[in-house]
């Protein structure tokens, strides 16, 4: 084989859920009427931005040879913390800030700090105690959800601070500004990962801790990092969660870690750690919500995205395998 | 021997009750090449993870360059300017050559005051490195997963080249190499020794012991059977001390 047509097979392989993300949008626009509008890729975008956000959070700590399945829970509660003190009906306390602007970024950082919080209790069990990141965030993803329960008392808050729902209505070039926060969370911790040294050393510490620590980088301190960082975001993502329906309700975001789950594997990140990109999780985003998409306008009763959902993890993983097998034969 | 570099003394190291190592007391020098040899399970592997910082010992105490050191971590180690080549192989094969090379020590310029990898400067030192090691691999941004056994030790050998630092240990560095690279590794630990940098090589071939070492340090259930040089030994005398058969004339035992 000449090295060209090996470089171009490798770019495809390194890029494949790009392609497969054309390739789904050029298909549904052929076949389903009234597919192939602005307004409907915009609307992809859009539903896409609170899973998004989660699944950069998620995909951090896969790369790094890890896991964080509290995610969404984390999210539940940080949307539950900002709905009781900013919705107005409900169980929310209506909580007014003078000038009103003040109560966006008191409401972000409490978001963001309630996710890095659990996020480093969770980093800190795994590092330290040295147990299993699967057992302490199943159980992180379990004990968050009923402290969600008991702060809500299983009540719902209503009606967001205007001000605060205003990230959900301004828009920006056809996106509202929510969309726009996932898609520049995507850009900087790309960038992150791909470019500054903590990102190489998350990388490397995913494909071989040992050689990393004997390397003389502070293992235990990235990973921490990774997870407070994972929690932060999946802080974030609740904040947007509770903007988009304007308030936060006790089972709110339930499946969204499922959902993750598959944008991740989609995306190309490798479980096993060491592999994988943040722009190519984005495009698993994307692809999982332009499949939605299809559904809803296929008139498809949408218990069946379930079933396709899992299908696509199935047929992600599987296809991780075979490019295994393609990159074996091109070395 | 010129001035001690790294000075071991009574260092032991228990496993609960098993004592790995009972007391190991040897110097290296500035410059010098010792051959740490010993049958498996001796306790080599032990003492190198003490000195490079991967394990804590038991009791005992360390000099290096005239002054109480311990290495908590391989970071401190490093710090210190001790650089380990391990026996299983320290490389990260999801990443490429170039970032196994400079692994914990990118190199970076500032873009807004945030450290943002030189990924242009990093390759030009790399292919200088493996240019003047004679080291041939294809592509330097190939992921290392797709090397060969050899071009994998090659980079863990030019790397430690390259860092040099004060002391170099190695742990079985050519069990992956032919015979020719096996040479040029050899020639490598010379050349790094005559640039004042002390050396430790754990190796289990007799013959690639007396082709590099100045000195022998025999190691046999945890403590030293012999500390010899090389010149005033033979391999016989050397295997007779790795056995426990301690021959007359086999030189100081200490």
């Amino acid at each position: 084989m000449n090295p060209r047509t090996r470089h171009a097979l490798e770019f495809v392989l390194d890029n494949l859920v790009w392609f497969m993300l054309v390739f789904v949008l050029v298909v549904f626009s052929i076949f389903i009427p009234n597919y192939f509008q602005l307004g409907i890729f915009a609307n992809i975008i859009e539903a896409s931005s609170v899973l998004g956000v989660m699944s950069i959070g998620l995909a951090l700590v896969i790369i790094a040879g890890h896991m964080d399945l509290s995610v969404e829970s984390v999210a539940a509660l940080s949307a539950m913390v900002v709905g009781i003190l900013f919705c107005s009906s409900g169980i929310g306390l209506g909580i007014q800030l003078h000038p009103e602007w003040l109560m966006v970024p008191v409401s972000l950082l409490l978001a963001l700090a309630v996710g890095g919080l659990i996020g480093a209790f969770n980093g800190l069990l795994v590092v330290k105690v040295k147990m299993s990141a699967f057992i302490i965030t199943l159980a992180s993803y379990i004990w968050v959800r009923g402290l969600v329960l008991v702060i809500s008392g299983g009540r719902s808050a209503q009606d967001l601070a205007p001000s605060i729902r205003w990230f959900g209505i301004q828009r920006l070039i056809g996106l509202p500004l929510t969309a726009w926060i996932a898609i520049a969370c995507f850009v900087v911790f790309s960038l992150i990962m791909a470019k500054t040294p903590f990102g190489r050393h998350l990388v490397m510490i995913g494909g071989n801790e040992t050689a990393t620590f004997r390397a003389g980088i502070r293992v235990n301190r990235n990973l921490i990092i990774a997870f407070i960082l994972a929690g932060a975001i999946a802080g974030l993502a609740g904040w947007l969660l509770a903007i988009r329906t304007s308030g936060a309700t006790a089972n709110l975001g339930v499946g969204l870690l499922f959902n993750a789950f598959a944008a991740v594997v989609i995306g190309g990140v490798s479980l096993k750690g060491g592999v994988g990109t943040l722009p190519g999780v984005y495009a698993g985003v994307l692809l999982l919500s332009a499949i939605n998409t299809a559904i809803n306008l296929m008139g498809l009763p949408a218990n069946f995205t379930q079933v396709i959902h899992g299908l696509l993890v199935l047929a992600a993983v599987l296809l991780d395998a075979f490019k295994q097998t393609i990159r074996q034969r091109l070395a | 021997m010129s001035e001690p570099l790294l000075v071991l003394d009574n260092v032991t190291k228990n496993y609960g009750a098993i004592e790995a190592l009972k007391g190991i007391s040897f110097s290296i020098g500035k410059g010098e090449v010792v051959a740490l040899l010993g049958d498996n399970g001796a306790g080599k592997s032990t003492l190198v993870k003490i000195i490079s910082g991967g394990l804590e010992p038991t009791s005992g105490r360390m000099l290096f360059e005239g002054k109480e050191f311990l290495a908590r971590s391989p970071a401190e180690a490093k710090a210190a300017g001790i650089e380990t080549v391990y026996q299983d192989l320290s490389l990260c094969t999801n990443v490429d050559v170039v970032a196994n090379f400079f692994m914990g020590r990118e190199i970076t310029r500032k873009v807004l005051g945030i450290p943002v990898l030189d990924e242009r400067a990093m390759e030009v030192v790399v292919g200088k490195a493996l240019a003047n090691a004679g080291t041939r691999i294809p592509s330097l941004r190939t992921n290392v997963e797709h090397l060969s056994g050899g071009q994998r030790q090659a980079i863990e050998l030019n790397r430690f080249v390259h860092w040099g630092g004060k002391l170099v240990l190695l742990d079985e560095p050519f069990a992956a190499l032919g015979v020719e690279q096996t040479r040029r590794g050899l020639d490598m630990i010379r050349q790094v020794a005559s640039q004042g940098i002390g050396v430790v090589i754990i190796t289990h071939i007799m013959q690639q012991a007396f082709q590099v070492a100045d000195r022998i340090v025999v190691i046999r259930q945890g403590v030293v059977a012999g500390d010899v040089a090389r010149n005033k030994t033979s391999p016989d005398a050397v295997i007779n001390m790795i056995t426990g058969e301690t021959l007359a004339g086999a030189g100081p035992t200490g």
